[in-house]
């Protein structure tokens, strides 16, 4: 049985930078500032960095995350407060750092007792609620913030869809960059051994609470990174819209239609959904979100380890050997497999601590 | 040195409410020695296990590992000190390969870095005679290459001690035999002490140089296995008054 994931070797570097490359002129070839289709890519990309962010915590690490807004939010206020204060400038490399840097802080002292204390649901939900009462702060915050308000910046300085559609481009490369050496690295393996079985990894030398935090941070990094990208985009920054829970959930989405625990799992979901919703409200806005829903649902149904299990070598198997009439095409491949490996999986000890 | 010490327990003691689920173990172990542990279900056997590797913390008494006292250390750093185990419910990494579920003992539980980490995990490998089968996802393996697989697991890390935690269980007497002869060629080409808890009494007489018996949380013998065998108070525990009568 392989483990090689598609898109590795030579060929998938060289597909990739190509790929890049293709990307990279395309605001040369359409209308950049008409194009619709700029604007999609634009959104496809925050969404696959926000996407990666969480499919590195929940879908290698093991630990649900139900609060990436939180990491959204907190990313674009920095960037709409320091450039309110005359801190940064617009489209501040300096300030899109510190928005990251600042997330994945939160998200240090955040998991510490989230990460330390609470397991499985309970992490999900302790994430939720932290996300929920950052909200209440920044409704509550009165002039810090804005208020419910928040804070409007100047659009005046808008200067085209071009340079978002290139560092929105580059943030994605760059967090599939990181997270695909991460994987690879020593870190990634360890973990993936959280997310199969804490005591075991434990008793095998991982710092699991050290471990937690990486990912969670990391991912926190990322998606800090977006939501600074999405203020200067919006240039109104409330917290209604930054840390609505569909920041939370969208990545969720993304990654579990995609692939979880796949590398390219979230990118293939945040392209395809991204795609429907935006195909569903052009053609039929009326039933949008029932297209989406019903979108979603049959994915889920017939293709229960993403849809990057339909590309061969991908990490589950392939969707058509589950398939009755196929099932004599791929014949069995399997070697080595001698038993489904579900001896003593009924009745966990787990001990207490 | 052949009778230098690697582990020693002193008067461990721990409780679970009113229950007494260790009653003042002590408990030491040589390198190259073998230790078994046997006792009825519920004897405190794997609840001394989960308090050398500190996922438990006794209310009272110290384990010393090379004469310093671990008591109280985090189970990561425990391991990364040199005690290995495995569990009696196999924990394999189910979606990883053999070869990677073993490297990340040799790469967290010993710190070693790319060549040398492949280095130790292969050689864990091949001591279990798994080398070939390091690319199978462990979620195809049975249950036998799975437990043979832990051990491995342990080994890559380099210990001083390592915990069994009933390897046979659930094993054919084919795969037992194999086991035994694993447990023994660790015994002899790595220089560490093997503490080994398991049911299947006439396994661990057929290997261990001593064995002791835990009842209710008490250690109620420590001998040869010969001694043991006939020592009354552990006839009396397994099969019952009524049986050293007769």
């Amino acid at each position: 049985m392989s483990k090689q994931p598609f898109l590795s070797g030579k060929k998938g570097v060289l597909g990739v930078i190509l790929l890049i490359i293709f990307l990279s002129a395309l605001p040369i070839v359409l209308e950049a500032e008409e194009s619709y289709f700029i604007y999609f890519l634009y959104i496809s990309f925050i969404y696959i960095t926000v996407a990666q962010g969480w499919n590195l915590v929940a879908g290698y690490a093991g630990q649900v995350s139900l609060g990436q807004h939180a990491f959204f939010g907190i990313g674009a206020y920095v960037t709409a407060m320091s450039w309110d204060a005359g801190l940064t400038g617009y489209l501040d490399p300096v300030a899109m750092f510190s928005s990251g840097a600042i997330a994945a802080l939160l998200a240090v002292i955040i998991g510490l007792p989230l990460l330390g204390k609470l397991r499985d649901d309970y992490f999900a939900l302790g994430t939720l609620g932290f996300a929920e009462i950052l909200r209440v702060v920044f409704i509550q915050g009165k002039d810090i913030t804005g208020g419910p308000i928040g804070i409007m910046l100047p659009s005046g300085r808008y200067a085209g869809m071009t340079p978002y559609y290139y560092i929105s481009l580059g943030i994605a490369v760059l967090t599939l960059v990181c997270i695909w050496f991460l994987i690879r690295s020593r870190f990634g393996l360890g973990f993936v051994a959280i997310r199969e079985d804490e005591q075991a990894a434990e008793a095998n030398g991982i710092p699991l609470l050290r471990s937690k935090i990486l990912a969670f941070s990391i991912g926190a990094f990322f998606t800090g990174l977006c939501g600074s990208l999405t203020a200067y985009y919006s240039f109104h920054i409330h917290p209604g819209g930054v840390f609505t829970l569909t920041w939370g959930l969208l990545p969720l989405l993304m990654t579990i239609l995609g692939g979880i625990g796949t590398f390219w799992g979230p990118v293939i979901g945040a392209v395809l959904l991204a795609g429907v919703f935006e195909l569903a409200n052009m053609w039929m806005p009326e039933l949008h979100t029932l297209i989406s829903g019903l979108f979603i649902v049959l994915v889920t149904m017939f293709m229960p380890n993403g849809v990057v299990s339909l590309v061969k070598g991908g990490d589950g198997p392939p969707f058509l050997y589950r398939i009755g009439p196929f099932r004599s095409l791929f014949g069995q491949s399997n070697t080595g497999r001698v038993s489904d490996g579900a001896y003593e999986n009924g009745a966990e000890n787990t001990i207490q601590r | 040195m052949a009778n230098e010490e690697v582990l020693r327990l002193e008067n461990i003691s721990k409780s679970f409410g009113g229950v007494k689920a260790l009653n003042n173990v002590s408990l030491s172990l040589a390198k190259k020695k073998i230790v078994g542990l046997i006792g009825p279900n519920g004897a405190g056997k794997s609840t001394l296990f989960n308090v050398v590797t500190s996922f438990y913390k006794p209310d009272q008494g110290r384990v010393f590992l090379e004469g310093r006292c671990i008591t109280g250390v985090t189970p990561y750093k425990i391991c990364r000190k040199g005690i290995g185990r495995t569990f009696q419910l196999v924990k394999t990494f189910t979606s990883m390969t053999a070869y990677e579920n073993v490297v990340v003992g040799a790469l967290y539980g010993h710190k070693l870095r790319g060549k040398d980490a492949q280095k130790s995990a292969m050689e864990a490998l091949e001591l279990v005679d798994l080398a070939d089968k390091k690319d199978v996802v462990t979620s195809h393996m049975t249950l036998s290459d799975r437990r043979l697989l832990e051990v491995a697991r342990a080994l890559a890390s380099m210990p001083i001690v390592v915990l069994l935690d009933e390897p046979m269980a659930g094993l054919n007497p084919t795969e037992i035999v194999k086991m035994l002869q694993i447990i023994n060629r660790a015994r002899e080409e790595r220089d560490m002490g093997i503490l080994w808890v398991e049911h299947k009494v006439d396994a661990v007489f057929h290997l261990c140089d001593h064995v002791a018996v835990l009842d209710y949380g008490v250690k109620i013998a420590e001998d040869t296995p010969e001694n043991v065998a006939h020592d009354t108070k552990v006839i009396e525990a397994y099969l019952g008054k009524e049986a050293v009568k007769r």
